[in-house]
């Protein structure tokens, strides 16, 4: 497989309104291309929105949003989007649903079922190719959304809370199949998450958001090696650092 | 591990979305507001003009003008209320008591695994037949009589009703039973309390649906063989050909079964408040 | 107690876990319930007995011998074939337009808001009246033969299909719309490949209905529309010449052919749709 082209995004003080209501307040980030970013916050936060932004879904803000120097103005194949909600589409197998994904990529068929099955195989899926979403599990489920994110070899992929929907497990084993896909194809990633734990796992940088109107609280680099040992002192102070942000620590007082 | 704090606090200035003038905004509003009556109102001014031109023959349809008058008299001569009344006293007797039989019977279907086992393959038999199909044989047994269409409407109500009911019972979420076993509710409690509560709205939906067969049936049965009533003054008119009498009659029929199903439906809305929707 | 509770206790869903397909368990075989058979077999036995009690001299109460010859009759001499045939072929064609029409129209309020805003409210209104009530004037503009009566039909098909396209389409999830966007879908690609697809339960909903209805408009045509042949004419014929035979007949006939149309729409709403995960036509009248 050939490696993808990924591209930093550059968010230049945006800020979004619904109604009379701030959601973002001019929030800036620079993410590097390549690069893993974690979204950290409460809900309420904007984190979900600023994806969204960033996707190109919503374009109804003040500010910039760039892509490999390109402004944002709507969606696009070089941006991919993974969901919390796999939203597969049930009338499709799961082939069929990583398929429908490269519908408009400049590929010729024979080419297109190829991408198909290498991103099966990519996400472990191997056999399952004729299943019908429901009769998928919820973490086979969302391995499909994944690859249906990944087919069109985007320089960016957006991931929105993809594991909050699953139990410990799966989310467990999703994190690493995540992070080897990354460590794979090396695109730049956002992922937003309200787990602190997921979000120093799998990050470079850990940005945490906060609330009311959603602006950007803090931004911490996480240097240790991958894969992470969540038993390393280092992991465990950072994770109580950022969790001291909300007001919690996970050492428990006699 | 460094802290990086990156607050740019300068104030928002890229574009804003543009948004169309107030002015235009507020004729597009009011064109919204006004979007449903064009239709409406295009093809009542085509019929207007269709009869003032004589495009149209009056034996096809008369003016709006000659329909209003018949209208207009109807109302004064009193044929009006004297028919909508007879048809309204049927329908609410019928479906009255189609829709109470088929809850009693609903229930007793719903609560009793051995009375199904009985009496649901033969019902369901029957509810194959439809109302229409058991009016010649009605029409034999008891003519053509105030009976025929009380006996009609009421099955046209029960049938729908007992379905509802039976499923209003059946669909109470497994749940919700076990944890009234953990409280420890005997059969008539858990009767009362879970499954009637649960149920309500099924049940609401099942009387609504009752109504709209009820007053199908009614307007069938008064179509073939009543001597009285909104469907028999339709039959009436067309026979003479008075369209205008038919057409008037047909609005009526209309309106009364539009008010009657909106008031039902608020009904059921109202019931259903209180439950999520999973539970219909 | 236990019984009761019994009742309510569905089967248990096996956990879900990663590694396997999440199929349902086969359902086991059931010795059938002959206990739905007592209540018929007893009031056959009833009817048997008084009517030949009652010597079967011709007026009401006939007996299943004569209902017996009286079907024989019918079939082997054709009149059976003739009548039933006329009246599917028109609830066919009925079925046929309606349908199609209904589909057009239920696309075209379903796809666009403002069509909605302009038609739906005249559309709902007009739903509401009872459809029967349109046959007298069909009559007028059309006659008492077989047009006026696949008018009918049509309109009868026409509203649930229409209906009920036009609100699957409504009802398609934003998530989806939001994916096929992410795709970069033009919108004819997102109609065709996402809406439509989505919307597809719904819209075999609206057929099902329409043959439903169309089958009963089928009936009530013929009462009203007598030019012509057909099973509601066999009906209507039956009774206006007192012979409760030839109307029980008729009745079964009506039953098993309402039935048979019932099962075969519904079977093939899930040749179609089993593949996604359900079919959505309720089993509610």
């Amino acid at each position: 497989m050939t490696s993808v082209i990924a591209e930093g995004v550059e968010i230049d003080r945006v800020s979004k309104h619904y109604a009379t209501l701030p959601v973002l307040d001019s929030v800036s980030l620079r993410i590097r291309a390549g690069e893993f970013v974690s979204v950290l916050g409460a809900s309420g936060c904007g984190k979900s929105t600023l994806l969204r932004l960033i996707a190109g879904l919503d374009t109804d803000y003040s500010g910039e949003i760039r892509v490999a120097g390109e402004r944002v103005r709507d969606t696009s194949l070089q941006r991919g989007i993974i969901f919390q909600d796999h939203r597969l589409f049930p009338w499709l197998t799961a082939a069929q649903n990583v398929l429908a994904a490269l519908r408009n990529a400049p590929l010729s068929l024979a080419k297109k079922r190829r991408a198909v099955a290498e991103h099966i195989a990519l996400v472990g899926l191997e056999g399952f190719e004729n299943a019908y979403p429901h009769e998928l599990s919820g973490g086979m489920a969302q391995r499909v959304a994944i690859a249906r994110g990944l087919v069109n070899r985007p320089r960016v992929l957006l991931l929105d809370e993809p594991f909050g929907a699953l139990d410990a497990q799966n989310r467990g084993r999703l994190q690493n199949e995540l992070q080897r896909i990354w460590q794979h194809e090396r695109l730049t990633m956002v992922l937003v998450t309200h787990d602190v734990d997921e979000a120093i796992y799998l990050g470079d940088r850990v940005v945490t958001m906060a609330p009311r109107p959603g602006r950007i609280e803090r931004i911490a680099d996480v240097d240790l090696p991958r894969p992470r040992e969540r038993t390393d002192p280092r992991y465990v102070a950072l994770r109580d650092e950022l969790l001291a942000g909300f007001g919690q620590s996970s050492t428990v007082q006699p | 591990m460094s802290d990086t704090v990156t607050l740019h606090l300068q104030t928002a200035n890229g574009q804003i979305p543009t948004q169309p003038p107030t002015q235009t905004r507020r004729w597009r509003a009011l064109g919204w507001v006004l979007a449903p009556w064009a239709l409406p109102t295009a093809l009542f001014a085509l019929w207007w003009l269709g009869c003032e031109r004589g495009w149209i023959a009056p034996q096809i349809l008369p003016p709006p003008a000659r329909v209003y008058a018949t209208f207009v008299d109807l109302g004064q001569s009193g044929d009006l209320l004297h028919n909508t009344l007879i048809s309204l006293q049927r329908v609410l007797c019928g479906f009255v008591a189609g829709t109470l039989g088929g809850l009693l019977l609903g229930t007793a279907l719903g609560l009793s695994r051995t009375f199904e086992a009985y009496v649901l393959p033969s019902f369901n038999a029957i509810v194959q037949i439809p109302v229409l199909g058991w009016l010649p044989f009605l029409l034999l047994l008891v003519g053509v009589g105030e009976p025929l269409k009380y006996i009609l409407i009421a099955h046209a109500a029960l049938v729908p009703a007992t379905l509802s009911t039976l499923q209003g019972f059946r669909n109470v979420p497994v749940t919700l039973v076990e944890a009234s076993r953990v409280f420890g509710y005997t059969r008539w409690q858990r009767i009362v309390h879970v499954v009637l509560p649960c149920a309500v709205p099924t049940l609401a939906t099942g009387v609504r649906l009752a109504f709209t067969k009820a007053w199908l049936a009614l307007v069938v049965v008064e179509l073939v063989a009543s001597s009285e009533g909104l469907g028999y003054l339709i039959v009436y008119g067309r026979q003479l050909f008075q369209l205008d009498l038919v057409m008037a009659a047909v609005v009526i029929v209309g309106a009364i079964g539009f008010a009657i199903n909106r008031a039902l439906d608020a009904l059921e809305r109202r019931l259903r408040r209180g439950l999520p929707s999973a539970f219909r | 107690m236990a019984r009761f509770t019994q009742t309510f206790f569905w089967r248990n869903a096996a956990p879900r876990c990663d590694c396997e397909l999440n199929r349902e368990p086969a359902k086991k075989r059931k010795l059938p319930d002959l206990r739905g058979f007592v209540l018929p077999a007893l009031a056959f036995a009833i009817w048997w007995a008084v009517s030949t009690i009652h010597g079967g001299k011709g007026g009401l109460l006939v007996t299943p011998e004569q209902v017996w010859h009286t079907t024989w009759q019918q079939v082997t001499s054709g009149a059976l074939t003739k009548a039933l045939g006329a009246s599917l072929a028109r609830e066919a064609s009925g079925f046929a337009i309606g349908s199609v029409l209904g589909l057009a129209l239920g696309l075209s309020l379903g796809l666009s808001r403002l069509a909605t805003r302009m038609i739906g409210p005249s559309f709902d209104t007009f739903k509401q009246i009872s459809l029967f009530a349109w046959i007298p004037l069909i009559s007028v503009w059309f006659g008492l033969g077989d047009a006026a009566k696949v008018v009918f039909l049509s309109l009868a098909a026409l509203l649930p299909v229409a209906a009920h396209t036009c609100d699957g389409i409504h009802a398609v999830p934003r998530s989806y719309v939001e994916a096929a966007r992410v795709f970069r879908y033009t919108r004819w690609q997102l109609v065709w490949h996402v809406i439509l697809p989505a919307a597809l339960p719904s819209v075999f909903t609206g057929l099902y209905l329409a043959l439903i209805y169309s089958w009963l408009a089928t009936l009530g045509a013929e009462y009203l529309l007598v030019a012509g042949s057909g099973i509601g004419n066999t009906l209507i014929d039956g009774s206006e010449n007192f012979r409760m035979d030839l109307v029980l007949f008729g009745i079964v006939v009506v039953g098993v052919t309402g039935s048979l149309l019932g099962r075969l729409a519904r079977a093939a709403e899930r040749a179609v749709l089993e593949r996604r995960g359900g079919a959505s036509v309720k089993e509610s009248v």
